[in-house]
């Protein structure tokens, strides 16, 4: 194994190299045939410190020894991922990598800034997906190198300076694809803080999707190349678009249920109401009736006011038709006067007559009842007892009563016997019935 | 008001409708200021022309100075 700086490199045409490896003290020529260098992962050229296997061998026309390299391998390759594995480690023990650390997206992002090479493929790439996307997104590209040795330093200058203006909503810091060396500065220690320390979500896209920087482990989002990065932040625009209609559906959806409630709740008011034509009809006829009842009160009323005229008109008489009106209830009052005296006057002289013929009356009616009475009287003589004694009949009395049975009497009673003139006073000797 | 505003004005009368107890006259008005807030911020996403800048410096009061940026082909 030898280590050395690579000098009076060659290509030549026959597809073997030819160059010098020198150190601080000697040089040794040296070639590496096309079979073995072709497995070199690297181009070489001067300058490069490389560390070759080799054997020696002497170059038998000009009789100087030479190296015959079978393989090489760039210095400090091994080295810088030494120190990229030491800095990684550093900064997570630190904690830059925290996932509690990381800032999230903005929903809506409306500036933009591009921490990148105003002429690399980076940002070609992300202003297109932008375009396509979201236009509505103003982007600001903060120019920068993106590889050698002054990138990183204006790379974190940049990423400084997008925070000191402060009214970005996100940034996209990286480039394009290359080699290790080229992505190199996205590696650095002080750049990494950076990025860390922003206020403003960093969106680290640096190369390809097998790439990965230190860059992409301290910012907040790392997308797999530039245009995933564009689309990183341009992918919540289509969000909002669907958002947007799927609000706007809602919103129609809601108008409609809407409509259809009202409807039902006319529906079903209308129901509860009758139709508009019936109440109409209703008011009507009752309209109808108040107004005749009203006519007739009208009517009523003119006709009451017309009395009370009539009344008053009455009263309201001349001097002249009052005095002929007092003469002629004077002359009435005459005219009743005599005409009453006259037929008190005739009632009397019918009633006297009228008494006189009663007289008569009673009188004949009187002889009549006298002659009825004698008859009555001769009649009733006939028929006394006191006529019946007369024709020798006796009238047994006992206690002052007559008797008409022998079971009336007993054996020793005292019997009175009314003859016609006088009386007997007998005693019951014997009794058969 | 900014997009986000909007949005947001535009779900909370969204959700408001969908509760369903707005009368009809404030449902319509609402329905309205809905339709025109979707239509501006659908307006806002689609009609926005692509801005691109490049900071080529600051001035003395730390502010940017920009230009047109175009992308060469």
């Amino acid at each position: 194994m030898v280590k050395g700086e690579i000098s009076n490199f060659t290509a030549h045409r026959s597809g073997h190299w030819y160059f010098s490896l020198k150190d601080q003290k000697s040089q040794v020529m040296a070639v590496m045939f096309r079979g073995n260098n072709g497995r070199v992962s690297f181009q070489p050229k001067n300058g490069d410190e490389v560390l070759v296997r080799a054997r020696i061998a002497v170059y038998e026309p000009r009789g100087n020894y030479q190296l015959v390299c079978e393989s090489m391998e760039p210095m400090g390759a091994g080295d810088l991922q030494r120190q990229f594995e030491e800095l990684k480690k550093k900064l997570a023990a630190e904690g830059l990598f925290d996932p509690k650390r990381k800032q999230v997206l903005p929903k809506f992002p409306k500036q933009l800034a591009v921490v990148t090479s105003p002429t690399g493929a980076a940002i070609r790439d992300i202003l297109n997906v932008l375009k396509r996307r979201f236009k509505g997104l103003e982007v600001t590209v903060f120019p920068c190198k993106v590889q050698g040795d002054m990138a990183a330093k204006e790379i974190r200058e940049q990423v400084a300076l997008v925070n000191e203006l402060g009214y970005f909503d996100a940034m996209i810091v990286g480039r394009g694809g290359g080699s290790a060396e080229d992505l190199w500065c996205f590696n650095d220690e002080a750049l990494a803080r950076e990025i860390s320390m922003s206020s403003i979500p960093v969106i680290s896209a640096v190369g390809h999707e097998i790439d990965f920087t230190i860059s992409d482990f301290v910012a907040d989002l790392r997308a797999p190349t530039p245009s995933a990065a564009a689309e990183l932040v341009a992918a919540n625009s289509a969000e909002w678009m669907d958002k947007i209609n799927q609000n706007k559906r809602r919103l129609w959806r809601a108008m409609q249920n809407s409509f259809l409630y009202s409807q039902q709740n006319l529906f079903r008011l209308k129901k509860l109401l009758g139709s508009p034509e019936k109440l109409l009809e209703a008011k009507n006829q009752r309209l109808d009736d108040l107004r005749w009842r009203l006519d007739r009160l009208a009517s009523q009323n003119i006709q009451s006011k017309k009395q009370s005229l009539m009344r008053l008109r009455a009263g309201l008489q001349s001097p002249q038709q009052k005095l002929a009106a007092v003469e002629q209830k004077r002359k009435n009052l005459e005219d009743r006067l005599i005409k009453q005296s006259q037929s008190i006057l005739q009632n009397k002289k019918q009633k006297l007559a009228s008494l006189k013929s009663l007289e008569q009356l009673t009188r004949s009616q009187l002889n009549v009842k006298r002659s009825e009475l004698h008859y009555a009287m001769g009649k009733l003589d006939s028929l006394s007892p006191l006529k019946v004694l007369d024709r020798g009949y006796a009238i047994p009395l006992k206690d002052k009563q007559a008797i008409r049975k022998s079971t009336e009497l007993k054996v020793g009673d005292k019997v009175e016997l009314r003859l016609s003139q006088g009386k007997a006073f007998t005693e019951v000797l014997q009794l058969e019935e | 008001m900014d997009f986000e505003k909007k949005i947001e004005k535009l779900e909370s009368i969204v959700d408001q409708m969908e509760k369903g107890d707005l009368s009809l006259e404030k449902a319509l008005s609402s329905f309205e200021e809905g339709v025109k807030l979707s239509k501006e911020c659908s307006e806002e996403l689609e009609k926005a022309e692509q801005k691109v800048k490049m900071l080529i410096g600051l001035d003395k009061n730390g502010d940017a100075v920009t230009q047109n940026f175009e992308m060469e082909d």
